[in-house]
């Protein structure tokens, strides 16, 4: 914002839909290889555990429960089930940092795009749990004002992706900021509306 | 208007006033004590009288040492109160309060103006003789009322509000409305009488609320209440009047229906006694109450949406209220809050509120629908999942059995149910704001800017893939706004109209 528009000069007509940028033309970035097996290995433990918690429940002496021996076989085929479609979620998960937002993609039966705006990311961190950390990896939390469901939590990431990506972020949130304070400033100082109709410069990334 | 702010500034201005440590007026202990008992017996009650526990304490304890624990109760609130009003402390900066509170451990806390998004001044009818008022203010995403002055000079009290509501990173703004003309409040939007307010309790959910809460303590009192009706011979008395039983339950039911009805009604009519709206420029005022008059202050660039909403006894009365909308934490979109800014009694044509609180904002006359596909595979899956409940029900209890009915019964329920709420869902996209209708029996009409949108969201499942459609869920400050089933390129093409409009936007304005 290098000036105040006057009013002759400013306009806000409707945008056509053709230019705007669509978020589903850019290609994503995969997420870290280490990320495959530490959703397989989180996974399968997860599952293994339950497996043998049913396979060794009827020896228990304390436990008056037996059960079927199919559901022994139910659980291995569920293991193998969703160790598969961890796999095959991870690797469909992808995630790109546009000019103006932060594009993730995960999920493999319910799959999900989610999309967060950096003028509207109030906070970002970076976390790790100590498998993720075994494996490499990092998370990106950013925090929004929507309320907990509207934080956006990127896994996937190696650790040097992941603080470059916060730190890029976080430079991205300060110059948003400083550019609001400035137009608020300006606009509340001449009384005046802000330029709002800035000309779309990509179609899309 | 002119002078009360010149009144204020020269106020504010004195060093000697507001600008040093003020205290709270005695009489706010009243306050302190009722308010921590009301809190005390809310989060306590359920516990004590759980399961029959506190009655059964209660028969042990004995009327005597029953009315020494009250009165020691009683006495610690007390004194936790006097405590808690010595050490309670608070000053009016150039653009912030600052207030320091805290029993064991002190706790110094700043508010800026800036910040600030909902003002309520409460009168409760003990305070009104000596002229004080309790002051409060909440900042987006706080859970709970970020700073509360119980017991304050109402004349301070409106100097703060003008202050806080004025405040734009200057000197506040003459207000250059004419008084007489406007009123001291501004120029009045929208007013409730009682018939309006009394449609509104009855239509209003808390009617539900009463009748759990009834149905709660019957469940808890009910040995007592057995031992009473036997005493009374209630049972004896009822069938004097002949006619079978069930007749005579269901217009018992009945009859405590209508009382909970017009409890509820007269409920509303309490609670917003008088309710006027007005516009003040740059600010929205709600008052009204009768024993507790309250006056809410919501700046305009704080409004984050509007949500006219109807219960399904509205719909039979004509009656909505409208919501408006700002920043809330998680904590408060689970509950009822009392600081949300709530319109009620509105028929149909007060619809127009919503362009005169925020410009432009005219209800469309027309939604467009969800897909088709919505009711199709809804009905499908619970047609499937209710044939086979049948089939099991059949084998294990015979197909005499009544239960078999009953779940057909069900699913006819059902499936009117899943053709209500697909009929109900619609969106509009209206130029950089958007309308979406939802509901049940009762509905709900939310609008907003997509400039506030915090967070896009687009989920297909293998279903929606096959017949080329999304669910959108838009985050706002205020909650989640989805709209299922739409065709993926109106999706897609709203995401990135919602993305454009929040990137482009001049100001977080939450």
């Amino acid at each position: 914002m290098t000036g105040i528009t006057e009013p002759s000069e400013f306009s806000n007509g409707p945008v056509p839909s053709d230019r705007l940028p669509d978020y589903r033309r850019v290609g994503l970035n995969p997420v870290a290889r280490p990320f495959y097996a530490y959703s397989l290995a989180v996974t399968g433990a997860f599952w293994l555990i339950v497996l043998v918690a049913v396979a060794w429940m009827p020896r228990l002496p304390f436990i008056p429960f037996d059960p079927a021996p199919w559901s022994v076989f139910a659980m291995s085929g569920a293991t193998i089930w969703f160790c598969v479609v961890a796999w095959i979620d991870a690797r469909r998960r992808g995630w790109v940092v546009r000019e103006h937002d932060l594009i993730y993609r995960y999920g493999v039966i319910w799959q999900k795009t989610v999309i967060v705006p950096f003028a509207r990311i109030q906070h970002v961190e970076t976390a790790s749990g100590p498998i993720e950390r075994l494996f490499g990896l990092l998370r990106v939390k950013c925090y929004t004002a929507g309320g907990m469901m509207a934080d956006l939590s990127v896994e996937g990431l190696d650790v040097r992706s992941a603080r470059r990506v916060r730190q890029y972020l976080l430079e991205q949130i300060r110059e948003e900021a400083d550019e609001t304070d400035r137009s608020e400033r300006e606009s509340a100082e001449n009384g005046q509306p802000v330029e709002n109709d800035k000309p779309l410069d990509h179609e899309s990334d | 208007m002119v002078s009360l702010w010149k009144t204020t500034s020269l106020w504010i201005m004195n060093p000697t006033d507001a600008h040093q440590w003020q205290q709270l007026a005695p009489l706010a202990l009243v306050f302190l004590v009722i308010d921590g008992l009301q809190k005390f017996i809310r989060e306590n009650l359920f516990w004590f009288l759980g399961a029959g526990a506190g009655f059964a304490f209660l028969d042990w304890l004995g009327p005597r040492e029953l009315l020494l624990a009250l009165a020691a109760i009683l006495l610690s609130f007390l004194a936790w109160a006097i405590i808690f009003h010595r050490r309670f402390r608070f000053r009016l900066e150039e653009d912030a309060i600052r207030v320091r509170r805290g029993l064991f451990q002190k706790r110094e806390l700043k508010v800026r103006f800036a910040r600030v998004q909902n003002i309520q001044l409460g009168r409760p009818f003990y305070f009104r003789p000596f002229g004080l008022v309790r002051f409060s203010l909440e900042t987006p995403g706080a859970s709970e009322k970020e700073v509360e002055l119980p017991g304050i000079p109402a004349e301070l009290a409106e100097i703060m509000r003008d202050r806080v509501t004025g405040w734009q990173g200057g000197e506040p703004e003459e207000d250059q409305s004419n008084e007489e003309t406007v009123g001291s409040h501004g120029i009045e939007l929208y007013r409730a009488g009682t018939g309006r307010l009394f449609l509104h309790g009855l239509s209003s959910n808390q009617i539900w609320v009463l009748a759990g809460l009834v149905g709660w303590a019957i469940g808890n009192f009910y040995d007592h209440l057995e031992s009473y009706f036997r005493e009374v011979a209630i049972m004896q008395w009822l069938s004097e009047f002949g006619g079978p039983a069930w007749m005579v339950i269901s217009a018992m039911i009945m009859t405590g229906l209508i009382i909970l009805m017009l409890l509820s009604g007269v409920f509303s009519i309490v609670r917003f006694h008088d309710f006027r709206m007005f516009d003040r420029g740059d600010r929205l005022v709600g008052i009204g109450g009768l024993l507790d008059q309250r006056e809410q202050t919501v700046k305009r660039d704080k409004v984050t949406g509007l949500t006219l909403q109807q219960s399904a006894l509205g719909r039979l009365l004509g009656c909505w209220y409208l919501i408006v909308r700002q920043t809330q934490s998680g904590d408060q979109e689970l509950s009822d809050s009392q600081t949300r800014f709530l319109v009620p009694g509105l028929r149909r044509d007060d619809h127009r509120l919503t362009a005169q609180i925020t410009s432009e904002w005219v209800r469309p006359a027309s939604l467009n629908p969800i897909s088709l596909h919505f009711r199709r595979i809804f009905w499908l899956r619970w047609l499937v999942f209710f044939v086979l409940v049948l089939v099991a029900l059949a084998i294990l209890l015979g197909r005499e059995h009544w239960s078999l009915q009953m779940t057909a019964a069900g699913l006819v329920l059902w499936m009117i149910g899943i053709q209500l709420r697909w009929r109900h869902w619609g969106w509009q996209a209206d130029g950089d704001r958007i309308w979406v209708r939802q509901g049940f029996l009762g509905q709900q009409l939310d609008v907003f800017d997509l400039a506030l949108v915090q967070q896009v969201r687009v989920t297909r499942s293998p279903y929606q893939r096959r017949h080329d459609l999304a669910n959108l869920q838009l985050m706002l400050p205020q909650g989640a706004v989805t709209i299922p089933f739409v065709p993926m390129d109106d999706a897609a093409e709203l995401a990135n109209r919602a993305l454009y409009a929040a990137e482009t936007a001049v100001t977080h304005r939450v």
